[in-house]
Order: C-alpha cells, then sequence, then structure tokens
C-alpha cells in the first residue's frame, strides 16, 4: 500500500511540478519587437514585397510556437522555434540594412531633384521677372513654389513616397509656366528671327549714314532706345514696354510692342505722358500678318489690329500698353532731336547672346534658398 | 448489458469534449467587424500604431485558431480570450478616435487660418502699393503669385473637407511661407520705389 501511494506521488510530482517548465525562446519577443520596429521605419513603404515574406515567415513561426504551447508541457520543445525565429531575426536584420540603403536611396534622389525643382523654378521665375509674362505664368510658379515648399516639409520628416509624389506636381506646374513662357522665349533664341532683327537694324543705321539723318532703334532685349546720328551711335536710353512687350503686337489690347520698320507721323507736345512721338503701326507688313492671322483662325473675327504706338514718357520702367515709354527728361531731349519721317525700327534683339536666350543660365546661389 | 452503458458513457464523454471545443465564430466575426470599423473610422491615419496592434492580434488570433483546428481535442478558451481582449482594445480604440480625429481637425484649421491670413496680409500689401516708376512690373508678377496662393488654399479646403488633415497643414504651412515671401517681395518693392522717388 504505501508503495503504491509513493509511486502515484511521485507521479504526480513529475506530471505537475517538479519536471521544469521549458522558457519560451527570448528570439520570440525580439523578432516581435524587430518586425513592429521596421514597419514603424516605413518597410511596409519601401520594401513591400521582402517585408511581406518577412511577415509571411513570421507569422509561420508564430504559428508554430503556438502549436508547440498548445502541447503538455512535458512535451514542448522550443529548439525548432528558437532556430525559426532566429532566422526571422536574420532576416529582419538584413532587411534593416536594406531599408537604410533604400531609404538613403530615396533621400538623395529627393533632394538631387527638390534642388532640380528649385533651380528650374528659379529660372523661370527670372524670366517671368525679365519678360512680365503677366499673371498666369507666376500663378503656376507660385503653385510650384508651394509643391517645393511641401517637398522640403516631407523631405525633414523622411516621408520620401509622399515628397516624390509632391515633386511630380511641382514638375506639372513648372512645366505649365514653362509652356506659357515658351512661346515668347523662343523667338529670342531663334537664328533666323534675330537675323532678320538685325537685317532691319543694319538697313536703318545704312539709311542714316547713307542720308545723313537720325534715326532710331529700339531693342527690345536690351530695353534700349538707341539713337543714331549720320549712321553712328549718339545716344543711348533706357526705356519701358508693354505689358507683353516682348512679343510683337498682332491685334489690339494684346499689349505687345510692335516689331518692324516704322517712322515718326506724329510728334505731340501734349501728351498725357509728357510728350510723345507718334510712329505709324500698323504698317503694311502689319496688316499683311493682321490678315494672315485672322486667316488661320488666330485671332478673333472681332478683333482689330490696334494703333496709337508711341515713344512718350512717363518713365523708363513702367508697363505700357504697347508703347516705348522713356523718362520724361531723357524723352524732352529726343522729342527736340527727331523730326517726323524719323526712321524707328524696332527689334527683339540684335545678338543671339541676349537677355532673354541667355535668361536660363543663372543658379539661384544668392537666394539663400 | 455493461457493452451498452460503457458506449453511452462513451458517447456523453465524447459530446462533452466535441461540446466543449465549439468555434466561436460569432466572437470571431463581431470581433472581426469591430476592428475593421474601428480602421474604416481613420484609426490608421490618426493613430497608425493603434491599428497595427488591432491587426496583429487579429493575426495572432488566426494562427491561435489554426492550431486549434489542427487539433484532436480542441480548446478555445484561449481563442475566446484573445477575441474579448481584442474586443475590448478596439472599443477602448473606438472611444478615443473621435478626440484624435477633432484634435487633427483643429490643427489643419488652425494652419489653413494661418495661411489665409498670410495670403490676407500680402493682399494688402500688394493694394497698397503704388503702380509707379520702378514697382509696375514687379506688382503685376507678384499679383499673378497671389493667385497662386489662392488657388493653393483653395486645395488645403479641399484636403480639410475630405478629412485628410496631414497633408492638409503641410499644404497650408506651405502656402503661408509663399504668402510671406510674397508680402517680403511687395515690401521690397515698395522700398524700391520709395529710393526711386528720393533719386
Amino acid at each position: 500500500m504505501k508503495r503504491t501511494v509513493l509511486a502515484v506521488a511521485i507521479l504526480c510530482l513529475f506530471l505537475t511540478g517538479c519536471v521544469k517548465e521549458e522558457p519560451v525562446p527570448p528570439e520570440v519577443s525580439l523578432a516581435e519587437k524587430q518586425e513592429f520596429n521596421l514597419w514603424r521605419a516605413g518597410a511596409p513603404l519601401y520594401l513591400k514585397e521582402p517585408f511581406s515574406r518577412y511577415r509571411e515567415a513570421l507569422l509561420k513561426s508564430k504559428g508554430d510556437l503556438a502549436r508547440v504551447n498548445a502541447q503538455f508541457r512535458w512535451f514542448r520543445n522550443y529548439k525548432s522555434i528558437q532556430a525559426e525565429f532566429a532566422q526571422v531575426i536574420k532576416e529582419g536584420d538584413e532587411l534593416f540594412k536594406q531599408l537604410e540603403i533604400e531609404k538613403q536611396k530615396r533621400a538623395s534622389m529627393v533632394l538631387e531633384q527638390m534642388k532640380s525643382l528649385r533651380e528650374n523654378h528659379y529660372r523661370l521665375e527670372k524670366m517671368t521677372l525679365v519678360i512680365h509674362l503677366g499673371q498666369l505664368s507666376r500663378s503656376y510658379l507660385a503653385r510650384a513654389e508651394v509643391a517645393l515648399n511641401e517637398v522640403q516639409t516631407l523631405y525633414k520628416g523622411e516621408q520620401y513616397p509622399a515628397s516624390e509624389e509632391k515633386l511630380k506636381e511641382a514638375e506639372a506646374y513648372l512645366a505649365k509656366a514653362e509652356t506659357a513662357i515658351a512661346p515668347v522665349l523662343n523667338r529670342y533664341k531663334d537664328t533666323s528671327q534675330i537675323a532678320k532683327w538685325k537685317r532691319w537694324a543694319t538697313e536703318t543705321i545704312e539709311e542714316s549714314r547713307e542720308k545723313d539723318t537720325y534715326c532710331i532703334l529700339i531693342v527690345k532685349a536690351n530695353k534700349k532706345l538707341l539713337l543714331y546720328k549720320d549712321g553712328s551711335l549718339s545716344k543711348s536710353y533706357p526705356v519701358g514696354l508693354g505689358h507683353n512687350g516682348w512679343s510683337d503686337k498682332l491685334r489690339a489690347k494684346d499689349n505687345a510692342t510692335p516689331e518692324g520698320k516704322y517712322r515718326i507721323i506724329r510728334k505731340n507736345p501734349a501728351s498725357r505722358y509728357h510728350r510723345a512721338l507718334l510712329i505709324n503701326y500698323p504698317n503694311d507688313e502689319d496688316w499683311r500678318e493682321f490678315y494672315r492671322a485672322k486667316k488661320r483662325g488666330l485671332l478673333p473675327e472681332t478683333a482689330g489690329i490696334g494703333g496709337s504706338i508711341e515713344i512718350h514718357g512717363g518713365g523708363d520702367e513702367g508697363l505700357t500698353y504697347g508703347c516705348i515709354s522713356l523718362d520724361n527728361n531723357q524723352l524732352e531731349e529726343l522729342y527736340h532731336v527727331v523730326d517726323v519721317g524719323t526712321p524707328v525700327t524696332i527689334v527683339g534683339a540684335v545678338d543671339e547672346r541676349n537677355s532673354l536666350s541667355s535668361a536660363g543660365t543663372a543658379t539661384p546661389s544668392k537666394r539663400g534658398k | 448489458m455493461k457493452k451498452v452503458r460503457l458506449v453511452l458513457v462513451g458517447l456523453v464523454v465524447l459530446a462533452f469534449l466535441v461540446g466543449c471545443a465549439s468555434k466561436p465564430t460569432k466572437e470571431i466575426e463581431d470581433t472581426t467587424a469591430a476592428v475593421k470599423a474601428v480602421i474604416a473610422e481613420g484609426l490608421d491615419k490618426y493613430a497608425p500604431e493603434d491599428a497595427k496592434k488591432l491587426n496583429d492580434a487579429l493575426a495572432a488570433i488566426d494562427a491561435e485558431l489554426k492550431v486549434q483546428d489542427g487539433k484532436t481535442f480542441k480548446s478555445f478558451d484561449k481563442t475566446k480570450q484573445m477575441l474579448a481582449d481584442l474586443s475590448k482594445m478596439a472599443a477602448e480604440m473606438k472611444a478615443a478616435l473621435p478626440a484624435k480625429k477633432e484634435a487633427a481637425k483643429q490643427a489643419a484649421v488652425a494652419a489653413v487660418e494661418a495661411a489665409k491670413a498670410a495670403a490676407e496680409e500680402a493682399k494688402k500689401l500688394l493694394a497698397k502699393a503704388p503702380k509707379g516708376k520702378g514697382t509696375a512690373a514687379d506688382i503685376e508678377a507678384l499679383k499673378g503669385d497671389v493667385k497662386g496662393v489662392d488657388d493653393a488654399l483653395v486645395e488645403v479646403q479641399g484636403l480639410i473637407d475630405k478629412e485628410d488633415y496631414a497633408a492638409a497643414v503641410t499644404k497650408a504651412n506651405a502656402v503661408k511661407e509663399k504668402a510671406a515671401a510674397v508680402a517680403a517681395q511687395v515690401t521690397q518693392a515698395l522700398e524700391k520705389q520709395k529710393a526711386g522717388k528720393k533719386k
């Protein structure tokens, strides 16, 4: 009887407490923490596929662990589980390394693109200030700048995928601004257009030389009025142009300053802009251009060609509706020198390397951005 | 007779074992629905770490279910406990969510108000700026900038309406920065004009 009681007692002890329970390996909680840290570091964003594979492996290991935990404690063996979790941790460590590389790669790409877009933004903004292209292009540029400011914030927060989206937005706005600017700017890079302007300028100066008279050459790219006497440069005055002065005038109210060979047809001693020299815009060539544009449907049926283009006072930095404005004192000087009939030739540029063709070469180093 | 008794006892024991191990289907469905509901309400947007905790707990329950499914003598006591814990956690997170949402909304509204104030300041300065010598071109360009700022502000409001408060804050701050830059440029243009007058 005693023997039986002793045997039962030993068996009970064996079943309940005497057998030392094997602890869950520390790798289990380490792997769980690692997975959370990887998630928080952005692994699902930057390493979607590898992270998904890693999670699957972790889930499988957790399943295996649950199976072992479900066994009677004296049958539990965590050796294979420990190895499994150790393998998961190894893969996780590798993922961390990859994640760091990927993030650095994306960060440097964002930074590089942001820098390039900022430079492009600066270049375009500078152009709009040179050619006064109105509000449309500036509004696009403002939107691009807002997007770039957002990129800056997101970049600081290490949110590179979101930064990349915003870079695309900024790029799209810059492209829109560039599209608005390009038609004006391209004329100042077009060598055949510049050759034509050069020819007009040469012919006008030549005429002044041959006839021993004054002539006026207005070069839009330099914003200069050049007064020639007997074929030699006598004076140079800074001028203001139309709101859309860098374009060739085609119709009324386009605020463009015409290009072509004109003459002074009237002198107005009491203009609202001090004094004024009226030129014969539109000339025959302007009319031909106007009709050609209408025929091609580039102008509305009701559009008129415009007129009353003058060289007047009011300041050399003002924006006009298409006229050429000078400082009052300088206009006074010019007014008394020239007569009705004096040739006035207006050109975009006489040099292939003009202020507009080179407007895109500056960098934003001075802006402190 | 003995055999009949034995079979009867066996059946009772079997019925007892099987009965105890019925899968908590309703609890699973209810808990999963509760988790999905709180995530749909925006938990992953306003408290992503909480959303992950819920998803991880669901995955752990799934693993536990698989273990029990593979066993002859199933026990879902642990699963039930896990489900109860998860339901409680989801309910707590759901209760805390409106406050988090409101805080995010208030931050977005404050950011947009600051951006609007900066834009108004720029407009005020711009309206004061005389279109005189030396400033006309600059003012014209800055008007275009202000239009861009206004358009971007409309977009910020759209983000708030869509409850994308984090994006709204980022954009509003970016707009504010641009508006401040415009105001600074208007001031600069005015100073340029003043300097021109003194000449």
